[in-house]
């Protein structure tokens, strides 16, 4: 579960407000989709989440551990697949899925398994003794989010997770996906590719100039925006982020 | 226009100016740093006052017998080498390895603009680089033969032209180099292996100055400084004759608005534009070709067995050696990074020695032979030579970047530091680690050169590393505790963070800091006539303290920045 209670964040010492008074609650079992305009403050609700920025005010828990006052407790359940997939080069695939093991104290069994089945799935399998440097963008995006799966986390959180994937593994992810919520997990993550954010997710937020304008499930989304029946996402997020 | 444009945004990014205008007067973040420079601007001078008081000295010798130009000689032609020696690899990693080159190939530029704008940096970065070998020559000089309006206005255009020969023949070179040998695969051993040729032939070169210099004898004196700059056999008339054109900028300065002033300058000019065109041309034919390709690396695919997977899946570290062992594999596989930490801690010592010891009337003693001077130590109060030595390893063990860069080197991947359920502290303590057995290896290779080389007694070398193992604690500490506060994180090319670092200059500020403390402490304790355990007892509990302060402090502060760097 994530909790955000009034979470505020400003940049430039107050003159950019990037997120402002936004509260808003991510259940277990639920894939919430995050969607707003660029600069919008998509990423940085995600990173105030994994704890990469702090906020001016408010309160962030992720299983109920607050990000502030227990932040290992909160970071030993939680995974994050940034937007760009800016990892240590000069580490061979399988050394990085070995770091990330080690310091979220895998044990090797489950080590074992589950980089087995994602290196087959994302086809990683024939590339991973060789140094990242000499993967392509794809390639690391999915030696990213093996790294993240790797841990089997309570919370996951990605930032724009299907940008560089090819349709296989894009497929495969979102199937992923479902299975990890299914088993009473979260996951949160920010698109812009409407039609995955409609399918896929059980609810989703609209974040606009830092506040969030809608939330909850499409038929809720299509209830808040008092429009005709039948009305695509699309629709309603152009009409929400149109002011 | 478009080049102007090109050249001014390499400049901008390249020296960082947008970020440091908007971190001085915006965020007003680093004010804290301008008095600190200003200190060791401050700092520099009596080394300046004793290099123009030298200057002065052979002027005054090489005056009578009509030979002072020699002096202007000199200058440019080190500062010509200087740039044909390490030129010859900032022209390699801009020209090929610098990442904005992905941004600048698919813009409508032409090769020659975009090399021209490379190229243009690098000289700018010359400019200041050489300043320190040629300014003073070319002011003393001019004060002491009150140059005219000639020698000035010369001086000046001399000083603009200077980097263009040698860095045109060094990209000559690059560009063909790298057109017709295939090195997109092995760009990392090209780097190791150049760099360390490079470090060879400069310290061969020091080496044979050293000889011609002494060759009269191991000694300063009026006879010597004159047969170094006037024989015709001399290295500096060899080497002019070889390299014309420190010869050509010398008549040009020295002559002002005469004749010979007139047409040397326009020779010096001339060469230099030809030459600069010459790499526009070629660059137009080959610096796109060279380049195709380069920005990959390719790894064979090879899957592994189920055993071998189940052997080199990690049965579990615990965190902390995790860390420790991802800063010991980035850290050795950049050869930036390997070349400016792990390296220096080994050649810095060799360096040092071959340095005294092949050049004799170095630091104007008039003891000259180092290794004299050295033994003579050797047989004076006995605190002396195991402070000495303890100061040899501890600068050697610490003045590579490793600690001062610890956290800048993570650059765009620290989020990773920041998001992973490790204890901000016990990710310091496991850095800590590293950057420790780098010092640790700097002060064993300095004890090794310390016994061998300098013939230091095994009872004082052991209580000399000792000293320096402690301090090397200090320094560690020290170094990474700058680097926190303000880590340099978003940088393109590895050299930013660990060779460009603003923090590796304050960590050795700082440490130069904590030496001239210690040397005062133990004259104070000299001087106050206590024995030799008592002096070095004190000052090793005085370290031991310091040590055990920094380290402590240095983990509160990583709990502390941390989550507040974004």
């Amino acid at each position: 579960m994530i909790e955000l209670s009034h979470v505020s964040k400003s940049y430039n010492r107050g003159k950019v407000k990037a997120v402002d008074d936004l509260t808003l609650t991510v259940k277990p079992g639920e894939i919430f989709g995050f969607l707003g305009p660029n600069g919008a403050g998509k990423t940085t609700t995600i990173k105030l989440v994994v704890g990469l920025l702090r906020p001016d005010s408010g309160r962030i828990a992720v299983e109920g551990h607050d990000v502030a006052e227990e932040p290992l407790k909160a970071k030993q359940v939680t995974t994050y697949v940034p937007d760009f997939p800016a990892i240590y080069e000069r580490l061979t695939g399988l050394e990085y899925l070995n770091f990330i093991g080690d310091v979220y104290g895998v044990p090797k069994a489950d080590r074992l398994e589950r980089i087995n089945k994602w290196l087959e799935i994302f086809e990683l399998a024939p590339v991973v003794t060789n140094p990242i440097q000499s993967y392509s963008h794809g390639m690391k995006q999915k030696i990213v989010l093996t790294a993240a799966l790797l841990p089997g986390p309570r919370v996951m959180v990605l930032d724009e997770p299907l940008v560089g994937l090819d349709p296989r593994a894009a497929h495969q992810l979102k199937e992923m996906f479902r299975e990890h919520c299914d088993a009473g997990k979260t996951l949160f993550f920010s698109t812009h590719i409407m039609e995955v954010a409609e399918k896929l997710c059980d609810r989703i937020g609209i974040i606009h100039k830092g506040r969030l304008v809608a939330c909850g499930t499409m038929e809720e989304l299509k209830a808040i925006d008092r429009t005709e029946a039948g009305q695509s996402l699309e629709e309603i997020f152009l009409e929400l982020t149109d002011k | 226009m478009t080049l102007l444009t090109v050249i001014r945004a390499g400049l901008r990014s390249n020296f960082g100016l947008a970020v440091l205008k908007y971190r001085l007067f915006k965020e007003k973040k680093d004010r804290w740093l301008v008095p600190i420079i200003g200190v060791a601007a401050v700092s520099v001078v009596p080394m300046l006052y004793g290099v123009v008081l030298a200057i002065q000295n052979i002027y005054g010798v090489l005056k009578p017998m009509g030979q002072e130009r020699a002096l202007l000689s000199l200058g440019f032609l080190a500062a010509q080498f200087l740039i044909l020696l390490f030129g010859m690899y900032y022209v390699v990693a801009a020209f090929y390895f610098s990442r904005d080159l992905e941004l600048l190939i698919p813009l409508p530029l032409r090769p020659g603009e975009v090399m021209a704008s490379k190229f243009a940096v690098i000289a700018i970065n010359e400019y200041l680089t050489i300043a320190a070998v040629v300014l003073p020559i070319v002011l003393t000089f001019g004060v002491l033969a009150k140059g005219g309006a000639g020698y000035w206005v010369n001086a000046a255009l001399v000083y603009a032209a200077l980097p263009v020969i040698p860095l045109a023949v060094v990209s000559l070179l690059v560009v063909a180099m790298m057109r017709f040998i295939n090195v997109s695969r092995k760009k990392d051993a090209l780097i190791l292996v150049g760099s360390i040729l490079l470090l060879v032939l400069a310290f061969g070169l020091q080496i044979v100055m050293g000889r011609s210099a002494g060759s009269g004898g191991p000694d300063t004196s009026a006879a010597a400084i004159a047969a170094f700059f006037t024989s015709p056999n001399s290295l500096l008339n060899r080497v002019g004759a070889f390299f014309p054109p420190a010869i050509w900028a010398t008549r040009a300065v020295a002559g002002g608005f005469t004749g010979e002033g007139l047409a040397n300058l326009a020779l010096l000019w001339g060469v230099s534009i030809l030459l600069f065109a010459a790499m526009v041309v070629l660059a137009e034919k080959l610096f796109y070709r060279g380049l195709v390709g380069l920005g990959e690396t390719t790894g064979k695919k090879r899957r592994l067995t189920r055993d071998e997977m189940s052997r080199r899946v990690s049965s579990g570290r615990r965190a902390k050696a995790a860390v420790f062992w991802r800063e010991w594999k980035i850290m050795n596989r950049t050869p930036i990074f390997l070349l400016n930490g792990t390296l220096v801690a080994v050649l810095l010592p060799a360096i040092f020695v071959i340095m005294a010891v092949t050049n004799p009337g170095s630091g104007g003693t008039g003891e000259g032979d180092a290794t004299a001077l050295l033994k003579a130590m050797a047989s004076a109060n006995p605190v002396v030579v195991i402070l000495a030595a303890a100061l040899f390893m501890t600068v050697c063990g610490s003045i590579n970047g490793t600690a001062s860069s610890t956290f800048s080197r993570e650059g765009g991947q620290f989020w990773i530091s920041q998001v992973i359920p490790v204890a901000p502290r016990e990710q310091a303590a496991a850095k800590f680690l590293h950057s420790y057995l780098v010092a640790v290896l700097g002060v064993v290779t300095a004890g090794i050169v310390g016994a061998v080389m300098l013939h230091i007694g095994a009872g004082h070398l052991a209580v000399a590393a000792g000293l320096a193992l402690v301090a090397g604690v200090l320094f560690t500490a020290v170094g990474m505790a700058i680097d926190l506060a303000r880590p340099l994180l978003d940088w393109a090319n590895p050299q930013k963070a660990i060779k460009q670092n603003l923090n590796v200059l304050l960590a050795m500020l700082a440490d130069i800091g904590v030496l001239t403390v210690v040397y005062f402490g133990v004259k104070a304790l000299i001087k106050a006539k206590l024995g030799t355990n008592a002096v070095l007892g004190i000052v090793f509990a005085a370290l031991v303290v310091l040590s055990a302060a920094s380290y402590a402090a240095l983990l509160k502060l990583a709990d502390k920045r941390y989550p507040a760097i974004e």
